[in-house]
């Protein structure tokens, strides 16, 4: 459904992605991570064909995203800067959309709006910064496109809004099986609804692994210094902090043994990928010295 | 649910071991059908392919079994398996911590061995 052979994105002469390589063949549920500035968004975007790619290349269907019409139709970008002409109102949006997405589920979309409790009345300029992101989204989903790319979806979203919007992503995924790439700072957050990682750091595709083994890739221990160092030579070590009495390291999960005297634990996927991506020049302590 | 995205066991370790509690617990009976992944992805709101490695696990520990086309069914001497399995990586895990902490309170081999069978003997 998506390929990118050595993608490449340059804004004048600064490099966002330099060289991005995936591929997707089926529909699933895939969450794209990375820190700040990385490049998520405007990955989207090029798969989404609002943007021109600068080298390598993207294929969606099969076919280049940048004025394809066939991938227009069939791709929906979910952001929040996303704009709808100022003169319709909620209602006239939703009833107009069905022109554009064949498949869009009118019913549904004023179905949600109507149980979230915003108006159909309004005009999308008058809505909230949380509501605007729940209409987005609402009218994202509902599109039912093959390939619905969300960039921060819930961004404004408050706590109890956003748990029902991830349900609703759920529900309708189950109903109708499709490809949903959702970017998010907050991992932790939609680790149960996703099935694969999508980690950007640093231009390129760090990551891109089931949620399962990247939940088993990292071992948090802590000990004693003189059992833990030992162990820190045979492994990639991720983050080591030394807090006497005790020493703590994360170490990659490659099947040392670990004597029964040192306390090892698993880390969840977004500890994972904040280590994968953390900063090289120390760590927030370093700058209080 | 008792099912927590947070902790670090994988959820669909946690599904396999939820299912294996309904199953101890008969409400999932023998020769049963199984919740399908799409229906435990609602019940625990996760998602399907997630639930689905739950069920595969259970499958290739002989738990469950497959009816093409019709789902999956709770093996007949399910519950027994699951105990005689439960049993043996409790028991170990007690008998690690056992010697781990007769190590740390310098007791011998032979002194812990002794220790047992009074134990057993007056059980």
């Amino acid at each position: 459904m998506i390929q990118c052979e050595e993608l490449e994105k340059r804004y004048g002469k600064s490099n966002v992605l330099t060289n991005v390589s995936f591929q997707i063949e089926e529909p699933k549920i895939i969450g794209l991570i990375g820190r700040n500035g990385v490049g998520k968004s405007t990955l989207l975007k090029l798969v989404a064909g609002h943007l021109k790619e600068t080298g390598g290349n993207v294929q969606v269907f099969g076919k280049r995203p940048f004025n394809a019409l066939h991938v227009a139709a069939n791709v929906i970008l979910i952001e929040d800067k996303m704009s709808f002409p100022p003169i319709f109102t909620l209602k006239e949006i939703l009833l107009h959309a069905k022109r554009f997405y064949p498949n869009f589920a009118t019913e549904l979309a004023f179905d949600l709006l109507l149980y979230v409790g915003i108006s159909e009345k309004n005009e999308h300029m008058q809505l909230s910064k949380g509501q605007t992101a729940v209409f987005n989204l609402i009218y994202g989903l509902a599109t039912r496109c093959a390939v619905t790319l969300l960039d921060e979806p819930m961004n404004g979203m408050d706590e109890a809004v956003r748990a029902d919007m991830y349900r609703a992503i759920l529900k309708d995924y189950i109903a109708f099986p499709r490809l949903i790439i959702m970017s998010s700072h907050y991992l932790q957050e939609m680790e149960h609804l996703i099935e694969d990682i999508l980690l950007l750091h640093e231009g390129v595709v760090e990551l891109y692994a089931p949620l399962e083994e990247v939940q088993q890739m990292a071992l948090r221990i802590v000990g004693q210094k003189e059992e833990i160092e030992p162990l820190l030579e045979k492994v990639h070590v991720f983050y080591k902090r030394e807090q006497s009495p005790l020493f703590e390291a994360i170490i990659e999960n490659n099947g040392l043994e670990i004597p029964a005297s040192v306390k090892s634990q698993s880390l969840s996927a977004s500890e994972v990928c904040k280590y994968l991506t953390s900063s090289k020049e120390g760590t927030i302590d370093d700058i209080f010295k | 649910m008792d099912f927590n995205a947070q902790s670090t066991t994988p959820i669909y370790i946690q599904i396999a071991e939820w299912l294996e509690n309904e199953i101890l617990a008969v409400r999932l009976l023998p020769e049963g059908k199984v919740y399908s992944q799409y229906q435990l992805a609602e019940i625990f709101n996760i998602n399907p392919a997630t639930a689905g490695k739950g069920l595969t696990i259970l499958v290739e520990n002989e738990i469950l079994f497959k009816k093409r086309g019709l789902g999956m069914f709770v093996v007949a001497d399910a519950k027994e398996r699951i105990l005689a399995t439960r049993r043996n990586h409790n028991l170990t895990k007690m008998a690690q911590e056992i010697v781990h902490e007769a190590k740390r309170l310098a007791v011998s081999d032979e002194e812990l061995i002794t220790l047992i069978k009074q134990i057993q003997k007056e059980g």
